[in-house]
């Protein structure tokens, strides 16, 4: 015998202030790293160095990317009914590994270029697209 | 400072219709009745649950007193799928402290009291909700994936070879009472299911299970004064690593895996672990998962973790028998209690009470490795009878 639980719905509110450039960003086609003066690059940003506890500069990121692992997700989790399935992968641009959805086809090794894109659910993220 | 382990607990896993408490009282009975002592002899009880799937939120204080321990901690710890080895750990260091010379670590999750797309969500959060789920709705299922990937375009591990590792979890799984997936399957079945995240498909993929497991250790002078035929801890390794995936120095291994395990080696004196350990207990949450643990615990040399299985170096007769009661994937991965049902399979063999799971057994030590998320945290035991 079961009893159903009163239903509890979470519905956080993120506060972002210190990475507000990066979200901006997303809108505007940029993608930002950021970095310190004593040679760490953070991706994702983060506004302090973890470190040498200094204050980080925002850099952003562009070229080529090359793809070193990635995989197509089909069992879809509660957030995300909105799509069938979806390929993350993640991708190497210098120093750092940014993370994005591509097309299906997508192959460790693959080059990458990548771009901002708002979601269904409307959340701005990042792309990539083979080239 | 001899700390040793003198009961051990675990429930049947599986999809199981007990409360929270309920459920971890069965693994506590056992332990009791094993240790041959009562709760008055107990001085410190830690609770490990990660706890955001069943309805008490908040479960450490309910089991505490349904397990008659209310007065007696519970110290409540959390470290995702490595949970019961933090307990364990939390309750060897209040009896190294000096604060108990008796204490019990209880491990239990409840995971089916909610749906299967509500699991993978709450699991992917295990690693950094906002620049990973919230954008890219990284599941469980798709971070062991992105490792399978990488791990097959290095080393040209296969999907076979993965298959592998389910087939042999099942197969010892058919042999367990207490194990959630009791039926035997081949490559064939694991390759033909459907996908979950690529390129791991269902039966690559451990089951959303209940369980409980608890384990109860005693001092040195404890042990004595009781008679107790202890298994001592006699190697503890730790690690952990970045919240973000993007951020690991790579993805073929566990970085925390390798440390915590020269950690323990260090500590047991430990140069051989294939020769020296009879038996190891491996965290196999997803079959790549337990051919990576093969290389980050030195059974093999890395990128032959596919060959080590396919090899069957890994199983009964093989160099180290690995996941001898049905691994994660067949047993069951109810997440708090995996470290301390791990505890409990060792301890088992090491006291040659495995039945038809019984390994050979001449160096009378064992191994568990016990991962949180995908090597966020990582905990090494070396066992000695
Ligand atoms: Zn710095």
């Amino acid at each position: 015998m079961y009893i159903k639980s009163r239903n509890l719905l979470l519905g956080h509110k993120i506060a972002v202030n210190k990475t507000e450039k990066y979200w901006k960003g997303l809108e505007y086609g940029k993608i930002y790293k950021t970095v310190c003066e004593c040679g760490r690059e953070y991706y994702p940003p983060q506004a302090e160095c973890s470190f040498c506890r200094k204050e980080t500069e925002w850099v952003e990121i562009d070229g080529y990317g090359v793809v070193e692992t990635f995989t197509v997700v089909q069992s879809v989790p509660s957030g995300f009914e909105w799509i069938k399935a979806y390929t993350i992968a993640i991708a190497r641009f210098g120093n750092v590994r940014v993370m994005g959805w591509g097309n299906e086809s997508v192959k460790v090794g693959d080059r990458v270029r990548a771009y901002t894109q708002k979601d269904e659910s409307g959340v701005w993220k990042v792309y990539f697209e083979v080239v | 400072m001899k700390i040793g382990i003198i009961g051990v607990g675990c429930s049947k896993f599986g999809v199981r219709d007990t409360t929270i408490q309920e459920l971890a009282f069965e693994a506590v009975k056992e332990a009791l009745d094993d240790a041959n002592i009562t709760q008055d002899d107990v001085n410190i009880s830690v609770v490990g649950s990660v706890g955001t799937r069943n309805y008490e939120l908040m479960p450490a204080v309910p089991v505490n007193e349904y397990c008659g321990f209310s007065g007696k901690g519970p110290i409540r710890v959390e470290s995702a799928c490595a949970t019961g080895s933090s307990a364990v750990y939390t309750a060897y260091a209040s009896i190294a402290s000096g604060v108990a010379e008796v204490a019990i670590a209880i491990g239990v999750e409840k995971m089916t009291e909610v749906e299967t797309p509500v699991s993978l969500a709450v699991g992917g959060r295990a690693g950094n909700y906002l620049w990973e789920f919230h954008q890219y709705g990284t599941t469980f299922p798709a971070y062991y994936a992105m490792h399978a990937s990488s791990h097959m375009a290095k080393y040209g591990t296969t999907e076979e070879q993965m298959a592998l590792v389910a087939v042999k979890a099942h197969r010892n799984a058919v042999k367990n009472p207490k194990a959630h997936l009791q039926k035997e399957i081949d490559v064939e079945t694991v390759l033909n299911s459907r996908v979950i995240a690529y390129p791991l498909k269902l039966f690559d993929c451990s089951p959303i299970s209940d369980g409980a497991s608890a384990v109860i250790l005693a001092s040195e002078s404890k042990v004595k004064e009781l008679g107790a035929d202890a298994v001592w801890i006699e190697g503890i390794g730790y690690s952990s690593d970045t919240s973000n995936m993007t951020r690991r120095e790579s993805f073929v291994g566990l970085k925390a895996s390798v440390e915590a395990s020269r950690m323990a080696y260090r500590m047991a004196k430990i140069d051989n672990p294939v020769n020296q350990l009879d038996i190891a207990t491996v965290h196999d949450c997803f079959t790549i998962a337990e051919i990576i643990a093969y290389e980050d615990l030195g059974f093999c040399r890395k990128g032959e973790g596919g060959r080590f299985i396919e090899d069957g170096e890994s199983d009964f007769g093989g160099k180290i028998p690995v996941n001898t009661f049905g691994g994660l994937k067949a047993k069951g991965h109810p997440l708090a209690a995996t470290g301390t049902a791990m505890v409990y399979e060792i301890v088992k063999q090491l006291r040659e009470e495995a039945g038809k799971l019984q390994a050979e057994i001449k160096n009378y030590a064992g191994l568990t490795h016990n991962i949180g998320g995908t090597g966020h945290f990582a905990w090494v035991f070396v066992l000695r009878r």
